[in-house]
């Protein structure tokens, strides 16, 4: 086929689109499985203890109610499943606020809300560990050998010995994930086994997590999850919601769905940690780096451990003798902190990346250049050359779209009115890989027409799976894009590697594209003839007259592609205008410049790029979830108290993608974008509040009361 | 929520006639407050008397009595028909900022006038019932007074309640010396004015207002004024919209000859109802109306403030705010 019908690389609006804003495409609970009772979860109103007793009389005798489920009549499950923050209702012990203690089962959700409040629960209350700032001073080196301390050269004499230096504190709050759709689930029984329709990252992780949980087989499990609104690492793993809806449908003998309320996703499906970030950074007066030290502390849950990696850009970004990545944690009676999109890099990039700035403006340096100045020819951590290194390509192209030149580099002399204008720049980076994945590949001919089924365990987060996967079968089969059909998010089809972690792109394609190319072969063998030019796999169908063919391919990830360092990399552009009476301060302009491999659909890849800026924007002015560290619950408990940004609060956002292919990662080049779009965010903003201001605020989010 | 009796009233007497015959019922406008509420357990009355569809939603110029040349609206009417109508716009621009300044266009096509000055606060310990909250459940404490108080109250507490009152709309109307005409079962009409509608905390935060059990909110009145020309609603909110105020400001001047001949500040966010600056506004008059001159007024309103351990920004960007909603209001540039 020629390069020009080629469809990877074309701005294919998404396939699933129509379905999804014609409500067509089924959710989770969306599913239409009849005779579904509702369940509602309880919560724990203590943080530290345990339950002395709980009266569930009023609620089994209130109206419509089938069951009430609780530590006490809960079945025994497999504590080491696999759920993430343990499967629930196993013991009396509470170890967070909200923690849920049980499930009314009723007829109608009202009627279950309704009962789960006529619990009473008698406590033994413990005083909660809930105090960050007391606690951090506790703070141990975590047991995953991921987060031991990262040495190289003498940190200290390096910062002892500086021209230049920045030693500061950044802190950044815990935020919740809160995806458009809410963790929910549907379960139905058949015999001794399972279906769960329920949104999953990783289609297979979560049937395997609720099969190990419930003392299943996984082929008894069955997960069906064709769309999610969302995750943002919220729905990798899978917590007890998933678990316990397949108890409640057990115990009451039909299909039970559980929804989890706004509020309730506060506790119940992890959150990003708090980090107190220390970096120290030494320069010469002619602005090389000669030390890097970043140092986090944070807190996990009480036995469990969660650290996201903070330091994780600091290994990478700049070429530094002396470095240091270190990681404490302490335990908190805080539900467990899970992954939460670009886990550690977009925390760990504000810290970095604001610091760099407070340099570059000692040393009275263009941040870009003396940003350019620290780019590292290897990764200087593991030594390993790049696959590909597009860092200082997207500064350049990004200040020249930008219109870098514009900024004043001393702080308050771009005034208009009563605003303060002022432009920051930040980069970000997140490590690419592709992970093992299967795929079926299924041709069917009717007459002329040949068509294409692909098949996998795949997840579409809402980020376009369905389509780009399409565009890369037609390609590879030679077909048109309205002749495939791609069938993703279902545990019956071959597993595949999650949408997580900026993998899925990657996986997806590749193992499509492999299996394509396989079938093609195995179509040319089985023909038996020889070819001056390779058939396309449609060709062939048509050619030998094959009415059904089919095969599969298992992917892993390209041999060699280890030796080297892989990573997909931004630079960021803000311009902000800050009030200078209230201290309100409104992003007017961002610009994210992207090299990620190559780009299958620019158009999903600017949705992707910009969705994360827009969090990235939320978490550098107003996202926050506050714990009253007495109790240990949140004072924001809705979307009214947690504020994501509005559509007001964003002005233009432009994503610009690095033309390139990264042939060392994988066969086709892609890096991934799941993550990368949001880190070095934040910091571009806090920067451009500094330029603006004058004020260099260490602590996010960036809200009024901080710039008066 | 909890089971409750729905009775649709058929006019404003039997509506009065049925709250008033039942403790535990509600009215029912537009429930974006009541319903949310009762969903958080926080509400639970026992009965809704729907009184949505009673009319009183007219916005009419007043014809006689102490209020004649003013404008009546009506205590049913939607907030974005308010916001929107020509009188409003025309002659009090400051309500039609401030009601647009709140919430979202959905929720102010829904909500009612009577209904957005009944909202009850949005204290987060107010919302959930395994907290402690005088004003939810007198006599279990205040669970912000020593808990996070960011936004919470810098005038007017006790310590009871630190609660704010939320509305932006009032603020306005505080400002615009609006009068509340309610009625009740026995058909007796009476006007409250609107400093003395919505009440402090002192020893009863569970009472926010000083509306009767079984009174309806017939209709808002607004006095004749010449403030249309120079006033401004400044909020101050963590997002740009969809967030309550931090600190809002309800500005209005009136000037001849470069003096002051009248000034209204009131202010919302800062305490449990809007709270007019009286003093600040004396100051202004007869006054030139200059930045340095509304500093000095700025200062005055903020001088008995009593800021609680998180809450002590509001303070100066009471200040701050005071001053650029006066200005804005005094040359109508924004930016
Ligand atoms: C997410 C969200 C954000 C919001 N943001 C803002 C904001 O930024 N600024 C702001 O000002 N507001 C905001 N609001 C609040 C909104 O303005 C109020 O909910 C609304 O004005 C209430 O009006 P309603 O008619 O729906 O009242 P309802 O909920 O129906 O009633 C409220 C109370 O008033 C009583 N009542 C209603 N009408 C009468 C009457 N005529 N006579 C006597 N009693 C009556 C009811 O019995 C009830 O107790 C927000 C609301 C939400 C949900
Ligand atoms: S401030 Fe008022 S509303 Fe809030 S907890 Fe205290 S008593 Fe309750």
């Amino acid at each position: 086929m020629e390069e020009k019908n080629k469809m990877v690389g074309m701005p294919v609006s998404r396939i699933d689109g129509i379905l999804k804003v014609t409500g067509k495409a089924d959710y989770s609970v969306d599913h239409p499985v009849t005779n579904v009772a509702h369940a509602m979860i309880f919560k724990s109103t203590i943080a530290a203890g345990k339950i002395r007793d709980i009266d569930t009389a009023a609620a089994e005798k209130a109206p419509g109610v089938l069951a009430v489920i609780t530590h006490k009549n809960a079945p025994k499950l497999n504590e080491k499943g696999g759920i993430r923050g343990g499967a629930m209702l196993q013991s009396p012990v509470i170890e967070f606020y909200g923690q849920h203690i049980g499930l009314v089962v009723a007829e109608t959700f009202e009627q279950a809300r309704h009962a789960a409040r006529l619990i009473k629960v008698d406590y033994e209350e413990a005083s909660p560990r809930t105090h960050f700032e007391k606690l951090s001073k506790e703070a141990v080196t975590p047991k995953d050998k991921e987060r031991a301390d990262v040495k190289r050269g003498d940190v200290k004499a390096a910062l002892a010995n500086a021209e230049y230096k920045v030693e500061e504190v950044y802190e950044t709050p815990m935020e919740h994930h809160h995806p458009m759709e809410p963790h929910a689930t549907i379960a139905e029984w058949k015999g001794d086994h399972v279906t769960l329709y329920n949104s999953a990252q990783i289609v297979s992780g979560a049937q395997n997590a609720a099969a190990s949980t419930l003392n299943l087989k996984p082929e008894q499990v069955r997960i069906v999850s064709p769309y999610l609104g969302g995750g943002f690492g919220s729905k990798g793993g899978q917590w007890a919601n998933l678990v316990l809806t397949a108890v409640a449908a057990k115990m009451v003998n039909r299909p039970v769905q559980l929804a989890l309320t706004r509020h309730q996703m506060f506790n119940s499906v992890g959150l990003r940690q708090r980090n107190h970030q220390k970096v120290s950074l030494a320069a010469t007066k002619d602005g090389k780096l000669t030390a890097l030290a970043h140092e986090t502390t944070t807190h996990c849950a009480i036995d469990n451990e969660f650290v996201e990696p903070c330091g994780d850009c600091s290994k990478v970004m700049y070429e530094v003798p002396n470095s240091l990545i270190s990681y404490r944690v302490v335990p908190m009676h805080i539900i467990l902190p899970t992954y939460t999109r670009g886990p550690g890099k977009s925390t760990g990039s504000f810290a970095l990346e604001s610091a760099m700035d407070e340099l570059a403006y000692k040393l009275k340096m263009d941040p870009i250049e003396f940003r350019i100045k620290n780019e590292p020819e290897r990764d200087p951590t593991s030594g390993k050359p790049w696959s590909s290194r597009t860092t200082v390509q997207c500064l350049q192209e990004g200040a020249k779209a930008f219109g870098w030149e514009k900024r004043k580099p001393e702080p308050r002399q771009n005034q208009q009115g009563n605003y303060l204008i002022g432009y920051g720049v930040a980069c970000g980076t997140y490590p690419a890989h592709q992970r093992p994945s299967s795929a079926l590949v299924k041709l069917d001919r009717k007459g002329n027409e040949v068509t294409a089924t692909v098949e996998l365990a795949a997840a579409d987060l809402g980020t376009g799976t369905y389509t780009i996967l399409a565009q890369t079968a037609a390609d590879a089969l030679g077909l048109p894009m309205n002749r495939i059909t791609v069938k993703i998010g279902d545990s019956d089809l071959p597993p595949a590697a999650g949408s997580v972690g900026s993998v899925g792109a990657t996986s997806y394609a590749n193992v499509v594209n492999d299996a394509c190319i396989k079938i093609t072969d195995e179509l040319m063998a089985k023909s038996g003839k020889q070819f001056f030019t390779r058939p396309t796999a449609a060709q062939l169908m048509l050619s030998e007259k094959v009415t059904e063919f089919q095969t599969r391919a298992d992917s892993k990830e390209l041999e060699g592609a280890d030796e080297y360092s892989s990573h997909s990399f931004n630079a960021n552009f803000a311009e902000v205008r800050v009030d200078m009476y209230t201290g309100m301060v409104r992003v007017d302009r961002f610009l994210a410049v992207t090299g990620a491999g190559k780009i299958l659909n620019p158009k999903t890849a600017n949705s992707q790029v910009i969705g994360g800026v827009a969090w990235g924007i939320g978490m550098a002015l107003s996202e926050e979830s506050v714990v009253d560290p007495r109790w240990g619950n949140f004072v924001t408990r809705s979307l009214a108290d947690y504020h994501v940004p509005s559509n007001l609060d964003i002005g233009t956002m432009e994503a610009i993608f690095i033309r390139e292919e990264d042939k060392h990662s994988n066969r086709l080049g892609i890096k991934g974008l799941g993550e990368v779009g949001i880190v070095g965010v934040s910091a571009a903003v806090a920067n451009a509040v500094f330029n603006a201001t004058g004020k260099r605020i260490r602590e996010l989010p960036i809200t009024p009361d901080k710039l008066i | 929520m909890r089971p409750f009796k729905y009775t649709n009233a058929k006019d404003v007497p039997s509506a009065t006639r049925l709250l008033t015959a039942n403790p535990g019922g509600r009215f029912l406008a537009g429930g974006t407050n009541l319903l949310d509420l009762m969903k958080e357990d926080v509400e639970r009355p026992n009965e809704l008397i729907d009184i949505s569809r009673l009319g009183l939603d007219q916005i009419k110029t007043i014809a006689t009595g102490p209020h004649k040349g003013g404008l009546s609206i009506g205590g049913l009417g939607k907030n974005t028909d308010a916001a929107n109508h020509a009188l409003v716009r025309q002659h009090y621009p400051l309500l039609t900022q401030a009601i647009l300044a709140g919430a979202s266009g959905q929720i102010r096509n829904m909500a009612t006038n009577g209904g957005n000055l009944l909202q009850r606060t949005r204290c987060p310990y107010f919302y959930e019932v395994s907290m402690p909250c005088n004003k939810r459940e007198p006599g279990t404490g205040c669970g912000a007074l020593e808990g996070i108080n960011r936004l919470h109250a810098i005038f007017g507490w006790s310590d009871k309640c630190i609660a704010v009152y939320p509305s932006d709309m009032s603020v306005a109307l505080a400002a615009l010396d609006a009068v509340v005409r309610v009625r009740d079962a026995a058909g007796q009409e009476r006007t409250i004015p609107f400093g003395d509608f919505h009440r402090l905390p002192g020893d009863t935060p569970e009472k926010d207002t000083n509306l009767n059990h079984g009174e309806l909110i017939t209709a808002i009145e607004l006095p004749k004024n010449n403030f249309a020309e120079k006033s401004y609603y400044l909020k101050v909110r963590d997002r740009a919209s969809y967030a309550f105020a931090l600190v809002s400001v309800a500005a209005a001047l009136e000037v001849s000859n470069n003096r002051i001949d009248q000034a209204r500040i009131a202010m919302g966010g800062v305490a449990h109802k809007p709270w007019r600056a009286l003093q600040a506004e004396q100051m202004l008059v007869g006054k030139e109306p200059t930045e340095a001159n509304f500093r000095l007024a700025a200062e005055a309103a903020m001088a008995d403030a009593k800021p609680l351990e998180h809450n002590k920004y509001k303070v100066e960007l009471g200040r701050r705010s005071i001053v650029r909603a006066l200005q804005v209001a005094m040359d109508g540039k924004r930016s």
